[in-house]
Order: C-alpha cells, then structure tokens, then sequence
C-alpha cells in the first residue's frame, strides 16, 4: 500500500495558556478531497499549519507523502491557500503570481507562462498588469486561488477556501478544486459550511476543542453513525410530536425543524415503535424514512458531544 | 537560494519602481546642489557695489594720510570672481572741517530709502582723532546686516589705524612694515606620520560627513525593512510566503533586497555629489565666500582616501544588517505601521547616541570614550569610520572592531528571526517581554 500523503501521529500544539490542537492523528489518502471539519475555534488553521511546517508540533511527527522532509521542504509539490489571505497590494497581478510561483520553486520564466495561463482560465486576462488593488475583492480570491494552484501540486490545502465568496465564484472555485481532485491529486480544505463538505468530500475529519472526534470515508461515518436515523414530516399536532420525540427510549437526538425532524433513534429503539408512537400521537405524517445522517446532524452531534467528559476519552 | 533571489528580485524591482524612490534619490541630489549653490549666488553675483562716504574728521597733519589709507584699502576689496570681478565698495572721501555732525546727519538722511536721490551711499564710515588713539569707528549704513561687508571694514581699518599709531610714535619704518605681517595659520592634518593636506575645518567636515552618511542610511534602510516587514504581515501575504520560504530566507531576501536599493540610491548620490563638486568645485559651498575674506585660503572639498571609502561601506554594511534585523523583529511584533513606528524607538535611539557621541569622538578621537564605544556593537558601525576619518588606525584594530560586530550581528540575527518566526504569524496584541522571551523559546 503506498503510503498517505498527509499522516500526523498524535500532534499537539500548545500556545500561551492554552492547548489549540491535543494529540491529533490523521490519515489523508492520496486523491481526492479530505474535509477537515470543525467548529470555530477548534483548531483547524493550527492543524494546518502544522501539517505544513508553518508551526512546529510541540509532540508528535507529520509525513508528508511517506517523506520525512517537512512541508517547506516539500513545498514544490504542496499548494497552500491560508485563512488569511493577502497580496501584495502595488504589484502587478502578473508579477505576483509569478513571484508566487518563484517562491514555490517554479523558474522565472516558466512561473510566468503558468501565470498567464491561470489568469486566463479564470477570466482575468484582461488584468494581468493591472495593480493588485485595482481588482474587486472576488477577483483577488481567484488570483490567490491561482496562485496555490498554478504550480500543479499533488497536494492543495485549502483553510476556508470559499467563504466570503458570493454564490458564482463560490461555483466556480468548488468546480476547479473539483478538478483537480479528479485529476487523481489530493486536496485537503478546512470549512465549517457542511453543505460543501457533504457535496464534495471523499473522506472528513471533525475537530473540536483541537481534538479528533471522528474521521474517516465520509460513507464509512455516515454508515457507522446512522443505522438508525430517520427523516420525518408531519403536517398536524405539533405538540404531541414533540412529546414523542422527547421520549429517551425510542430517540436519542431529534434535529427538530418544526414541521420536519431529522432524529436519531435511541440504542435498542427499532424504527417501527417510534413509526406505532407517532401514529398513534396523530401527527399527520407524510415522510418517514430511514435514512443515513447527513453531515450536518453528525457534525452537531459529535460536536455537542464533545463537551462530554466520556466523548473527550473516547476521542 | 533561488527562493531568496526571487525574494531579493522582487523587493528590489518593487521598490526601485516606486515614485518616492525616483524622488528621493534624483531630487535629494538636485536640492542639496540647489541649496549649496543658491547662497553662493546670492552671496556673489547679487553683492551690488556698496557705496560709502568716509567723513575724515581727524584732526592734525596726520588726518588725509589715514584717510587716504582707508580709501585705498576699501577700494581695494573686490567681491564676485572672473569677469564679473569688482570692487566691492565706491568710496566717497569728505573732509568734515568741523562740521562732522550736520554732514552725517544730512548723509543719513539719503541712506535706506526707498526712493532715495540716485547714487545715494549704502553707509557713512566716520573717521575722529579717536579712531586712531582708542581705535573707534563708527559705521552707520543699510548694510550692516552683511557679514561680509562688516568683516571687510573691520579688516580694512585694523592696519591702517595701527599703522598710523605707529607712525605717531615715530616707529621706525622697518619696525613699521615688520609689525604690519599677517598672522597665517596654517593647520594640517597629520597621519600615520604624513600630512594629509587637510585643515581643521575640512576634517572636521569629513568625519561630519561620514557620520551623516551612516546615520541617515543605517535609519533610512532600516525602517524600511521595519515597513516591509509590517506590510507583509498586515496585507496577510506572509503566511503563503512562509508556506514555501523559511523565515530566515525571507527575512535575508527581504534585508539584502533593501539594502541593494540603499547601495543603488548612495551610488546615485555619490556620483552625483562628485560631478557637482567637480562641476562647481569648492564654489558649491556659500561658506566659502565668507570663509575667503577672513583667511588666506578658501574651504577645499576633503579629499577622500580610497582606505576610509572601504571602510565606510564595510561598516555601513555590517551596520546595516545589524540594525535591519532588530528592525525587522520589531516589524514582526506589531501588527500596523504606526504600532511600529512607536515600538523602534529603543533601536532608533542607539543609532542616535551613537551619532551624538561623535561630537565627543571628533575632539578626542583616540581617547577612552572612543576605544570604549568603539567596541559596543550597536555603536560601532557609526564610530568606527568617524575615527577612521580622523585618524586612521591600523587594520587588526578595524578587523577586531568588525569581528566584534559580526559576533554580535550573528547573536541579533538568531534572535531577531526566533522573534520573526513567531511574529508574522501573531496579530493582535504587541507582546511582552516575558512573551517575547516565550517566542524565543518555542520549537
């Protein structure tokens, strides 16, 4: 088996009074996209930064692609897109991909090809001498895009590459990480929008408190998290649905959104006592389904469950 | 090291580009060549001839021979240079027969006005018996303000009223002649056992000089990689450099790149300042023309030897480095450009003691405090070529004073990047020392 391209073994960062990432294992496969999911706060970017050699790990050791050289070293093949993102704002938007691609490595004149040639796919051609501050916000984000990508990486890692994006470039941006994960590269992205990740990832890791909560195939989490949840709507008696949602002995989480519920049965509950409850509660059911769990009520299960004492043991 | 080219390239490119460095180094040159040369015009070609009227009111047989003296000397004087040569005064010579008062007084009243009679005099010099017994002479004219005007008459009456004591004692004529000899002092530098052909105020103009250089550039670049350093930090471009460059590589690129401007724009000064003198010469300076009544000979241009030359560049590259990185940690702990501006006070103020202390270095360049000062790092890229610029001393004293600041260069470097490491990533808060010391420590 080749080896992953990105494999932390218990890193641990500890910054002023506080542990931003606790022995944190990960194991991302070569190829396609790998979601790192966490809320605000739990230690996504620090993660990142690890895996990069941005920040040195107070405990434990990343390999990169089953080599020992650190992130920089490494840096011709990894394309890194930061949470913080910036230009230089007098440049040239040509002068900078290109100085970019320097930095990673590329020679002057090839950086240069490969900058007109981005500039061009994402529709900037027209801007290449302009100045970086000329450009619309937008417009900025996709020569950043290009610049972590123009080098062709095998891996992209992307910390929140696609908020403060409007919906079309957010489109636009998604179809080119989309992209390159076809083309058989691996791409690694921090976000906290679960639509995204559901849609587009392979395989996700959730953070929380800068510990691991779960990771793995995306299929895999889901097949192991939700045998036994169910998709329901009801149209009358709102009340007395909720009374049957209450009951610990048939569900042990309901994502309750009204007229619709996205519940998670409890350990030993069949779906069909909680189908007899509500029939019989009246409730005017128009969906019941035994479906697999969406991100989203995974995520804020496991989340919420990370406050736990006993989930910070299993964890 | 293809990284740190590029890094290099592109502040150099970047900056060398921008309006203020057109401005800085082409317009610096041509202000500096104005405001040398714009007094020197004013000083000479717009000196219109003065005139004077000389009221003779001494008494006795003596009275033409002093005034006549007086005449002669001031007419004399000249002021302007090549063709545009002339005197410098038109002399009309009155007898006062007594009537000394009502004469001044009706002369004054033509002196200063706007539209004053044609021809009217700039002054009345009034020569009394007590002119050449207590040596009073009083001036009264428009042009009382003229340092060079005043300098002249008090030069031209000196002798002449001290010959004409001599003569009332009936000194001997050779005695006469012997007393009248100018005092000529000639100071010369000495060095290393040769005379440099300098004097006092040309040596003291080049290890001024010198100092200025080092004060000005060790700032000027100085905070420019402070600026750099911030800006980088504050448009959030680092972290993507950081993800492929070391600290070090981008903090040497980005201090090499900043000093190659400076060497370019001190080139472009030094040429320029050369061709200014060579095209003027010693005329570049106004002082001069004061300078030239008083003593014998005119402000000369220092000539620079090529071993202060080297010297020069070598500690203002070791200082350079030096200074660049503790600016540059200071950049990476601040998050704005006015933060920072606040926080280099400490290192702007070593620079600085280390430029006031060459007043001290000038008297006594050999003397404790030189030697003392010579040796603490911070200060010794701006003593070193000031006392080297006085009194050249041997090379292992120059090498061991650079190993000095190499040593130390090598200790700031660490320290400062362990601080830029950890610096550009932080935001927020400046820290404390206690925090510092915690960045210093982390893996």
């Amino acid at each position: 088996m080749t080896a992953p391209v990105v494999f932390a073994d218990r890193i641990t960062k500890r910054f002023a009074g506080h542990t931003a990432v606790r022995s944190l294992s990960l194991t991302v496969p070569g190829g396609g996209l790998y979601g790192l999911l966490g809320p605000n706060g739990a230690g996504k970017t620090t993660t990142i930064r690890m895996l990069l050699n941005i920040l040195t790990p107070d405990e434990g050791r990343v390999a990169l692609f089953g080599s020992e050289g650190t992130g920089r070293d490494l840096s011709e093949r990894i394309g890194y897109l930061p949470e913080e993102r910036g230009l230089y704002p007098k440049m040239k938007v040509l002068d900078q991909l290109a100085f970019l691609g320097e930095a990673k490595g590329l020679s002057r004149w090839d950086a240069r090809k490969r900058a007109k040639s981005w500039l061009e796919r994402l529709g900037l051609g027209e801007w290449t001498l302009r100045k970086v501050s000329d450009l619309s916000k937008g417009m900025q984000q996709k020569v950043q895009f290009a610049g972590a990508l123009q080098h062709e990486p095998e891996l992209v890692i992307l910390d929140e590459p696609f908020s403060g994006l409007d919906p079309v470039n957010s489109q636009v941006m998604r179809d080119v990480v989309v992209d390159v994960a076809r083309s058989g590269r691996t791409v690694l992205f921090s976000t906290h929008i679960m639509e995204h990740a559901e849609k587009m990832c392979d395989g996700v890791v959730i953070i929380a408190r800068g510990e691991k909560v779960v990771d793995g195939p995306l299929a895999r989490i889901k097949r192991e998290f939700g045998k036994s949840h169910v998709a329901l709507v009801f149209s009358r008696n709102q009340v007395a649905a909720e009374r049957v949602l209450a009951d610990r002995n048939l569900v042990a989480h309901a994502d309750d959104a009204g007229a619709s519920a996205e519940v998670e049965l409890a350990t030993g509950a069949e779906p069909d006592s909680l189908l007899r409850a509500l029939v019989e509660a009246d409730v005017g059911l128009s969906r019941f389904e035994v479906v697999e769990p969406s991100l989203q009520s995974i995520f804020i299960a496991k989340v919420g469950d990370a406050a736990q004492p006993a989930m910070r043991q299993e964890a | 090291m293809n990284k740190i080219l590029a890094v290099i390239r592109r502040e150099f490119i970047e900056r060398v580009r921008t309006k203020s460095f057109l401005l800085g180094t082409f317009l610096l040159p041509l202000m500096i060549g104005l405001f040398g040369y714009l007094p020197h015009l004013l000083l000479t070609r717009e000196t219109n001839t003065r005139g004077v009227v000389v009221i003779n009111a001494v008494e006795g047989d003596a009275a033409d021979r002093v005034a006549e003296g007086v005449v002669k000397a001031l007419l004399a004087s000249r002021v302007g240079e090549g063709e545009l040569a002339r005197s410098r005064f038109t002399v009309t010579l009155l007898p006062a027969d007594g009537r000394m008062e009502e004469l001044r007084d009706s002369i004054i009243r033509t002196i200063g006005r706007r539209q004053g009679p044609p021809g009217a005099p700039d002054g009345v010099l009034i020569l009394t018996e007590a002119s050449v017994t207590e040596g009073k002479v009083s001036y009264l004219g428009s042009n009382v303000t003229s340092i060079g005007d005043m300098k002249v008459l008090g030069g031209v009456l000196g002798p002449v009223l001290s010959e004409e004591r001599l003569l009332r004692a009936n000194a001997d004529s050779a005695i006469l002649r012997a007393s009248m000899i100018k005092l000529v002092l000639d100071a010369n530098k000495v060095t290393e056992g040769r005379l440099t052909g300098q004097d006092t105020e040309s040596s003291f103009a080049l290890a001024y000089g010198v100092s200025l250089i080092m004060y000005i550039t060790l700032l000027l670049y100085g905070i420019q990689v402070m600026t750099a350093v911030v800006e980088e930090k504050s448009n959030r471009i680092v972290e993507v450099l950081i993800s492929s460059l070391t600290p070090f590589q981008l903090l040497l690129g980005k201090i090499i790149g900043v000093g190659a401007v400076g060497l370019v724009q001190l080139g472009i000064w030094g040429a320029s300042s050369f061709y200014l003198t060579s095209m003027f010469g010693s005329r570049a300076s106004g002082m001069e023309n004061l300078a030239a009544e008083g003593t014998a000979r005119s402000f000369t241009m220092p000539e620079v030897p090529v071993e202060l030359v080297g010297v020069v560049l070598l500690f203002f590259l070791l200082g350079f480095f030096l200074y660049s990185a503790l600016y540059a940690a200071i950049g990476s702990m601040c998050t704005t450009t006015q933060e920072a501006q606040q926080a280099n006070t400490p290192v702007t103020m070593m620079i600085a003691v280390g430029m006031i202390s060459i007043f001290g270095l000038i008297n006594e360049p050999s003397g404790t405090m030189a030697r003392v000062m010579t040796f603490i790092p911070f200060f010794t890229p701006i003593v070193m070529p000031v006392r080297y610029a006085i009194a050249p001393m041997g090379a292992l004293e120059v090498l061991l004073a650079a190993l000095d600041v190499v040593l130390s260069l090598l200790a700031v470097t660490w320290l400062a990047g362990r601080i830029y490491r950890v610096g550009i990533l932080s935001y927020g808060k400046k820290p404390s020392v206690k925090e510092l010391w915690g960045w210093v420590r982390t893996r």
